[in-house]
């Protein structure tokens, strides 16, 4: 019993002291991890909508649905996050169009597809191919040579997302 | 002082973790795809290694015997975790790229055999030494097997490209490359240790 005790009381306090420890170095942290995903979200915001001067998140329930991007108050389109189940991972996207449905630019935000192979859906090689097509343009882009599972992933879920948000923008929403 | 050079000498060749005591193979095959992971992954865990042998030298004496891994691995995730923290908000790119690997220091064999190997039985000096001498043999390893793969499989040394129109192996960055280097590496490591 005393044995139980004293074994109980060394490990709390030891856990006591990682957790004031770890919640120092996470008020230390915080508001920097908080920075650095904002700054990350804009740039590639602003890298997809290039000529967009400011955006604003449209939400539902919560929720960021898609990105409207303006140029001094005048609508130019809109940007939106698409995820895809690639090879071996999710391929997140960042997708700019432009008001009148046209792909304006993409790029890839994380994935963690196979190295040298589905890792060049990330390179412009392949995501430069998306800059100005409509959305029936989308089916001529040519997959990356040994890489087909991730490259129609991205294709798909640019052009299915795409399609969503143009009608949603096209209904006024 | 001599006796503090050797304990952090042994770490880098005689006791190499990687290559002599095959210690943290797991990490080593997942990350050593490019030299920045593996740079990455060797400093996080030496960071890891250094902390938590001085922290377990000191309360060797304090932590009754029969508890000791439950308090070892609580020293150990609260360094993972402080790395991890401080990796998420100073260098989120390669926080990306090591990916769940980070959190999975915590179990990294390394730290824990050389806590429970090492650290409970020698002085803060030495076991500290030690976690320094370990760490930088996990660093040079993994640089060495990373410097191989990312050259032959993807033609590149730190992203970048050395020799122009070379047609790299694809697979040597692939899963199956990372078990053919390091088998290859431990098979020279053992030629070398006979011939003396």
């Amino acid at each position: 019993m005393k044995e139980m005790l004293q074994y109980g009381l060394t490990l709390m306090i030891i856990c006591a002291m990682a957790t004031g420890l770890l919640a120092g170095v996470n008020s230390f942290t915080k508001s920097e991890i908080i920075a650095r995903a904002q700054a990350e979200q804009d740039a590639s915001l602003k890298e997809v909508m290039p000529e967009a001067t400011n955006f604003a998140a449209v939400e539902t329930n919560g929720e960021v649905i898609y990105y409207k991007a303006y140029k001094n108050d005048a609508l130019l389109g809109a940007a939106f996050k698409t995820t895809a189940k690639g090879y071996s991972s999710e391929i997140e996207t960042m997708v700019g169009m432009t008001k009148d449905g046209q792909i304006a630019a993409i790029k890839v935000l994380s994935q963690n597809e196979t190295p040298g192979l589905g890792s060049r859906v990330a390179e412009p090689s392949f995501t430069g191919q998306f800059a100005n097509k409509s959305l029936e343009g989308l089916n001529e882009i040519s997959a990356i040579t040994g890489a087909t599972i991730s490259s129609t992933a991205v294709m798909n879920s640019v052009k299915t997302k795409a399609e969503e948000i143009f009608n949603l923008i096209k209904n006024g929403k | 002082m001599k006796k503090l050079f050797h304990e952090f000498l042994k770490g880098i060749i005689k006791e190499n973790p990687t290559f002599v005591l095959a210690l943290g193979l797991c990490p080593t095959l997942a990350v050593s795809i490019s030299l920045m992971n593996g740079l990455g992954m060797g400093v996080a865990a030496t960071f890891v290694l250094i902390c938590s042998n001085i922290i377990i030298a000191m309360i060797k004496n304090t932590i009754p015997e029969k508890i000791r891994i439950p308090c070892y691995i609580v020293v150990i995730a609260t360094f993972v975790t402080i790395t991890e923290l401080i990796m998420k908000a100073y260098s989120p790119a390669l926080n990306r790229a090591l990916g769940i690997y980070v959190p999975l220091i915590v179990v990294n064999c390394i730290v824990l055999g050389r806590a429970e190997a090492y650290a409970s039985k020698n002085s803060v000096m030495n076991s500290l030494f030690d976690g320094i001498g370990m760490g930088v043999g996990f660093t040079l390893a993994l640089l060495l097997i990373s410097g191989i793969r990312e050259f032959l499989g993807a033609g590149k040394l730190f992203g970048y490209t050395l020799i122009k129109g070379f047609e790299p192996a694809f697979v040597l960055a692939m899963p199956p490359g990372a078990l053919l280097v390091i088998g290859l590496l431990l098979g020279f490591f053992n030629i070398l240790k006979e011939r003396k």
